[in-house]
């Protein structure tokens, strides 16, 4: 009974993580009536990396427009470039952490991947449609989120420990910040031209 | 006859040069009504307005909607006049349609200055420069109604040099698309429209302020055939507009046809009364498209380039025009001495081939045309035939257009156009252009048009145009 409990014990503590708690807060963004393009990560831990998950992340492209429009992917993620539209479409990037690929145009149904191998957020745009737009942010750790529209934004399953908060906006800009996570810990940004 | 031929000769460049410098306003063609109803970009259509890319021409020929087009695509959702589902119990209700949800409204502005060098009376060369600003503005509606129906409208105001202005709608038309059968096979075009005879080499599909002249400006018609050019003739080699009705389609992605039936192009046609002769005129063009993107917009079995003004294909074709202007009211001419008479183009035919070709950033294009016309002399008071004569002409041109960069295009063109009066040398002309678009929808050009026969008889605009 009692090697039970113990075995009980054990298995409960491995199953929970060190203590961890959440990053949240709320960005104000200044010259912009939505936050929704915002992303808050924590930037690379020193001495620590992440495998690169084996899961691709998905960025169509639908009625002429890429979706999602901001997509925050870790290191190392492969995207999937989905057409679904009758007409053609590009992807290319002019962004050099980015290798300034270009994909090609291709069909109805098919799809290219890249492979995002370092930190970066790469504008993507086609050549057929030059109003076409996205990024793919891609960020060194797995602890990241995309604000909502109000601006709030949270960052579940933080190990406690002391990181920098970096913020990224395709126009506007913001300071990065250091936080000390123990439980749930709030950090406000504004950001602004 | 000697010194009244070198009065010609000596007159023709003058004329030609005032016709260059100050007739024939140039209609646009960039439409930003689609822009906005697709919420897209100008490049998405034109490689640069108003020369489209293909798949500008398949969006064109698909009566203005996108391949395959799903109601997600349209960002401003139309205004319904029925739900869908009474297309099953019609005549029993009206049959569904629908119209854009804002007034399709759009404008292109034109400014330009106007060097002009040429020839008075007495042989010294005289030059003008004029700031044509603006030159004309341009109103256009354009959209679908409901899923077999659209529209396409242009008015042009333009001021004219001498202080006058012209108001004039060049383009009123609706379109039936896909109206039985395959889809894109059978298609009509009803109203006042460039015909799809010229598809691909008229003003609206080129990037050149000057359109090419030496065949839709030169006039077939005089005491010894046609001369010169002058949209004031009393007819033209090809009209640039028609009142008609128009059948057109494309078959296996690939095959173009058109024939039309309109207002003769002699007095009467579009720009001048609404027509003296009971006849018509018909016309008929089919040609074929090798490689790039079907003239329908079909990618399937192609790789194309992501930029989307290049590709590699040949297109070819032939055209034909025919009109009978035997029942037209005959106009008024004199001969060298003076002598008044009465003339009729009783019989005209226009036959030609086109070519076009796309070699990455460089599209080669162009025209060979071959006119005959049979010009009934007349006595100007008892209308008795004196002579009949059949003169003929023969115009082509070929223009090279390149993109340096999206922004910065260049294009080349050739014309020659051997005249019906056999006296008069064969007119050639240099267009040069060099065009940026300083935004996708604001344009800058450098245009030299050059008389080849006449060193001193050139123009060079400089134009800005917008549209928005
Ligand atoms: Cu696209």
């Amino acid at each position: 009974m009692k090697k039970i409990l113990i075995a009980l014990i054990v298995a409960a503590s491995s199953a929970l993580p060190a203590a961890a708690g959440d990053i949240h807060g709320k960005v104000t963004c200044k010259g912009s009536s939505t936050c929704a393009d915002t992303v808050v990560y924590v930037a690379a831990i020193p001495g620590k990396t992440f495998p690169a998950p084996a899961a691709h992340a998905k960025m169509n492209q639908l009625n002429m427009k890429f979706v999602p429009r901001i997509l925050p992917v870790l290191e190392g993620t492969t995207v999937d470039f989905l057409n679904s539209d009758a007409v053609l479409h590009n992807v290319f990037t002019p962004d050099a952490c980015a290798d300034k690929f270009n994909l090609g145009t291709w069909p109805k149904g098919e799809t290219k991947t890249y492979t995002f191998k370092k930190e970066c957020a790469a504008a993507l745009l086609c050549k057929v449609h030059p109003e076409m737009e996205a990024y793919v942010v891609a960020v060194p750790t797995p602890y990241y989120a995309q604000a909502k529209a109000d601006g709030s934004y949270q960052i579940a399953d933080v190990p406690d420990g002391s990181y920098t908060l970096k913020v990224w906006h395709p126009r506007l800009k913001g300071k990065e910040k250091p936080v000390k996570v123990a439980g749930a810990t709030e950090a406000d940004f504004e950001i602004a031209r | 006859m000697e010194r009244n031929h070198r009065r010609i000769l000596v007159a023709l460049p003058l004329g030609m040069a005032i016709f260059l410098a100050l007739g024939a306003p140039r209609q646009a063609g960039a439409v930003p009504v689609f822009s906005r109803k697709y919420q897209t970009s100008c490049q998405t259509c034109h490689a640069i307005f108003p020369k489209l890319n293909p798949f500008g021409e398949a969006f064109r020929l698909n009566g203005y909607r996108m391949p395959m087009e799903t109601p997600e695509l349209v960002k401003q959702p139309p205004v319904s006049l029925g739900s869908e589902a009474y297309e099953r119990i019609w005549p029993a209700m009206v049959y569904p349609s629908d119209l854009p949800s804002f007034v399709p409204l759009a404008i292109n502005v034109k400014m330009a200055d106007i060097y002009a060098s040429s020839h008075d009376d007495s042989g010294k060369t005289i030059t003008h420069n004029d700031f044509q600003f603006p030159q004309e503005a341009n109103l256009f509606s354009a959209g679908t109604l409901g899923s077999h129906f659209s529209f396409f409208g242009e008015v042009t105001y333009a001021e004219r040099p001498d202080g006058g202005t012209d108001v004039e709608i060049e383009h009123a038309r609706l379109d039936l698309d896909s109206a039985f059968g395959p889809e894109h096979l059978f298609n009509f075009k009803i109203g006042k429209f460039a015909p799809d005879l010229y598809d691909g080499f008229q003003e609206m599909w080129l990037m050149t302020d000057n359109g090419v002249d030496s065949l839709f400006a030169f006039s077939p018609i005089g005491i010894h055939g046609g001369t010169g050019l002058s949209e004031e003739g009393p007819g033209v080699s090809l009209p640039d507009r028609m009142r008609a009705i128009e059948m057109y389609g494309v078959a296996a992605h690939r095959f173009f046809y058109t024939i039309g039936y309109g207002s003769p192009i002699g007095p009467g046609g579009p720009n001048d009364t609404f027509g003296s002769s009971s006849r018509k005129d018909v016309y008929a063009r089919m040609d074929y498209k090798f490689g790039g993107m079907g003239l329908d917009g079909d990618t399937t079995g192609v790789t194309l380039p992501p930029e989307n003004w290049r590709e590699h294909s040949l297109r070819i074709g032939v055209l034909g025009y025919y009109g009978d202007g035997s029942q037209a009211d005959p106009f008024d001419i004199t001969d060298e001495e003076g002598n008044a008479f009465k003339m009729r183009d009783t019989h005209y035919g226009r036959i030609g081939a086109y070519a076009s070709l796309y070699v990455g950033d460089l599209n080669l294009f162009g025209v060979a045309l071959h006119g005959t016309d049979k010009l009934q002399l007349s006595d100007p008071d008892t209308l008795t035939e004196i002579s009949t004569t059949t003169r003929t002409y023969d115009a082509w041109f070929a223009q090279a257009d390149y993109v340096i960069v999206p922004p910065f295009q260049l294009s080349l063109r050739y014309e020659n156009l051997r005249v019906a009066d056999p006296v008069t040398p064969t007119i050639k002309t240099l267009n040069a252009n060099a065009s940026f678009l300083i935004r996708a929808n604001i344009k800058a050009m450098i245009e030299y048009n050059r008389d080849l026969r006449d060193s001193e008889n050139y123009t060079l605009a400089t134009v800005l145009r917008f549209a928005y």
